[in-house]
């Protein structure tokens, strides 16, 4: 029977057909910017996050110094840190860690032809060997123009210059180069790097470890450890990063170094993958969430479109519902025809603009992900598109209920009577 | 026992402020398989009592019995399956559904009934042809002649196989011969099947197949000549 309904239904809608298609272009204006908006939103959110988990790495987490994301209230004027990495090496669970310390230094280059150095205060960041072994997806493209290379992780008095430097400083590959700590402490570095200058075009590809410029012209690298040659244990240490052993939970063993540090007088956090992925689907869902809202007004408006489409039906077809009546119909048929009629302008509407919303999404994502520089994920899982289609099925049917209802508790007689 | 048999009914409803009193206490019962015509004037009260004889719609006062059944104490369910079971309408306008085959029109009853659906297009095949139209089966109701419609309607009328025919100036929008034609039928469903066949009419031919006329006055059956012609 109900199938017989559905047909029933599908005839008078194709036998008001400009109608029923202007009604079905109201619906799927909505559903289209729902679909579009929906699909962006979580395409753009999975992209984020998969570059967030090819940079860092699920197992992976890094510390800092302030709660990045605020919650904590935090009053700190500086960023850097002090933190004993033998420490941090020894909790339970933790298998590699390296860190980065960043402090200006006085720098002497090589005597020049005239026999005079250049020097200055300069910006001296120490790199652990293990950020370079084991966190390169961090570093970014430290890139050394041949045939200079990166220092090893057990060379301590190799130096890689920033290509600005290398020029100001009249530094060429296997000069030496002398870095002035504290006190007295002064370090004779081999220059056996000097870094590629800055591509425009690969700005995108950056590590976030390395901070807005990318490698900087202006530094010079040097081994953590001659960083501690150089000024001890301070207070400059820009990020640490920490990888878990397997089998143990990062989010777990990241809690538990927080703890330990902090009870030991620092004032750290340890940001997983999770929470950094948490705290951009936290955006990027608020903002999906209100352009959905906006969509779902162009929706409301739509319903309203079939609800008065269906009005029309009903009083046009008043008669029919009478003859209908007569020959045995009960009311729950008469509801049941005029609901499916509405749902499947509602449906028609759906399939339309579920189409043309994620066509819009994929012409969106691609010129996103042109704009930004990635290959941006289009998202059309079969659970969203089966959910709109019943959705669209279920806000036709809603908006024809009350139009139904009247249909169905017209009187038989009144319904034969009218003209 | 009469199949029909309505004692002292009265109707009234409201036209705006107006209580109209349709039926003022009517009288009358009609007999398995009779074919009996209901004349009157307009405002007779003839189209109130149709659709009390149809069960479309409840006396006010006195008692309406189909086969000894009182329509007031029928449930709404009840009336419907009435309705769809025991009686077929045929109106003045024919009321096809005009989206609609032919076919679908006369399987339409049955599908209120859960009919299925091979039983169904089966029935319905034998319907038309047995009111002549098994070539236009497939014809809308707009690509039909009035008097094929209103066989048409005779045949989903008969759909779901009623006891009772009721017919709402089944002629008044046919011309002599096509309506001469739909009499003939109607006639032959009560000599050959046994229904019992009530005409509410203007027109004297259709008058004129049936065993009895009741003529209505004010809401009342008037005094006079009744009988019919069928033993004449």
């Amino acid at each position: 029977m109900l199938k017989d309904f559905f047909l029933l239904a599908a005839q008078s809608i194709l036998h008001r057909r400009m109608r029923s298609w202007l009604t079905v272009i109201g619906v799927f204006i909505g559903i289209t910017a729902v679909v579009a908006l929906i699909s962006i939103g979580l395409g753009l959110n999975r992209t984020i996050n998969e570059q967030v988990s090819q940079v860092f790495g699920v197992d992976t987490f890094i510390l800092l110094a302030e709660d990045p994301f605020g919650s904590r209230g935090h009053d700190r004027s500086s960023e850097e840190y002090a933190l004993d990495l033998d420490l941090l090496r020894s909790i339970d669970g933790v298998k590699v860690v390296a860190a980065l310390r960043e402090r200006t230094g006085f720098v002497v280059g090589p005597p020049g032809p005239d026999g005079k150095a250049k020097q200055g205060f300069l910006t001296v960041m120490g790199l652990s060997p293990e950020l370079l072994s084991d966190f390169s997806s961090f570093t970014g493209p430290l890139e050394v123009d041949p045939p200079g290379r990166m220092f090893s992780p057990d060379e301590t008095d190799a130096a890689v210059l920033g290509s600005g430097i290398a020029e100001r400083l009249g530094a060429d590959l296997g000069d030496e180069i002398t870095i002035a700590g504290d006190g007295d402490v002064e370090l004779a570095m081999r220059v056996v790097g000097i870094m590629a200058a800055p591509d425009e075009a690969e700005g995108s590809k950056r590590g976030f470890g390395m901070g807005e410029g990318g490698p900087d012209a202006d530094t010079v690298y040097v081994p953590y450890a001659a960083m501690e040659r150089l000024w001890g244990e301070a207070d400059d240490v820009l990020l640490t990063l920490a990888r878990v052993e397997k089998g143990y939970d990062v989010d777990e063993v990241a809690s538990r170094v927080e703890e330990e540090l902090n009870a030991r007088g620092a004032d750290l956090t340890a940001v997983t993958y999770s929470d950094i992925s948490d705290a951009i689907g936290t955006m990027t869902s608020t903002v999906s969430a209100f352009l959905a809202g906006i969509a779902g007004i162009a929706l409301l408006v739509g319903a309203v479109g079939v609800m008065n489409t269906m009005f029309t039906s009903v009083l046009e077809r008043t008669r029919e519902i009478g003859v209908m009546k007569a020959v045995g119909a009960k009311n729950v048929h008469i509801l049941l025809i005029f609901l499916i009629e509405s749902g499947m302008m509602g449906l028609v509407g759906g399939i339309v603009g579920t189409g043309l919303g994620l066509g819009l999404s994929a012409v969106a994502s691609a010129f996103i992900g042109r704009f930004f520089g990635v290959q941006m994920a289009v998202v059309a899982s079969p659970g969203l598109i089966l959910i709109t289609l019943a959705g669209s099925f279920l806000l036709g049917a809603f908006a024809g209920l009350w139009p139904a209802r009247r249909a169905a508790k017209l009187t038989p007689v009144e319904a034969l009577r009218y003209e | 026992m009469p199949l029909l048999d309505l004692k002292g009914v009265t109707k009234e409803y409201r036209l705006g402020k107006v209580i109209v009193r349709a039926l003022r206490g009517l009288d009358l019962a009609i007999e398995p398989g009779e074919i009996v015509a209901i004349m009157g004037p307009s405002g007779s009260g003839k189209s109130t009592l149709m659709h009390i004889l149809g069960a479309l719609d409840l006396p006010t006062g006195g008692t309406a019995l189909i086969d000894g059944e009182d329509l007031a104490g029928l449930k709404e369910g009840e009336l419907v399956r009435l309705r769809g079971r025991r009686i077929g309408f045929v109106f003045q306008t024919f009321n096809l559904i005009l989206t609609m085959s032919a076919q679908r029109n006369v399987e339409l009853p049955m599908i209120f009934q859960g009919v299925k659906r091979s039983e169904r297009a089966r029935r319905a095949a034998e319907l038309l042809g047995k009111v002549g139209l098994a070539e236009r089966r497939a014809h809308k109701p707009n690509e039909l002649s009035g008097g094929e419609r209103q066989r048409v309607a005779i045949a989903r009328a008969l759909a779901n196989d009623p006891e009772i025919i009721l017919a709402d100036e089944p002629t008044g929008n046919l011309d002599s011969e096509s309506g001469s034609q739909i009499l003939e039928l109607l006639k032959r469903l009560s000599e050959e099947d046994g229904k019992t066949v009530i005409i509410v009419t203007h027109d004297p031919d259709a008058a004129s197949i049936a065993d009895r006329i009741v003529r209505l006055k004010d809401g009342r059956v008037a005094a006079g000549p009744t009988g019919g012609d069928r033993d004449a």
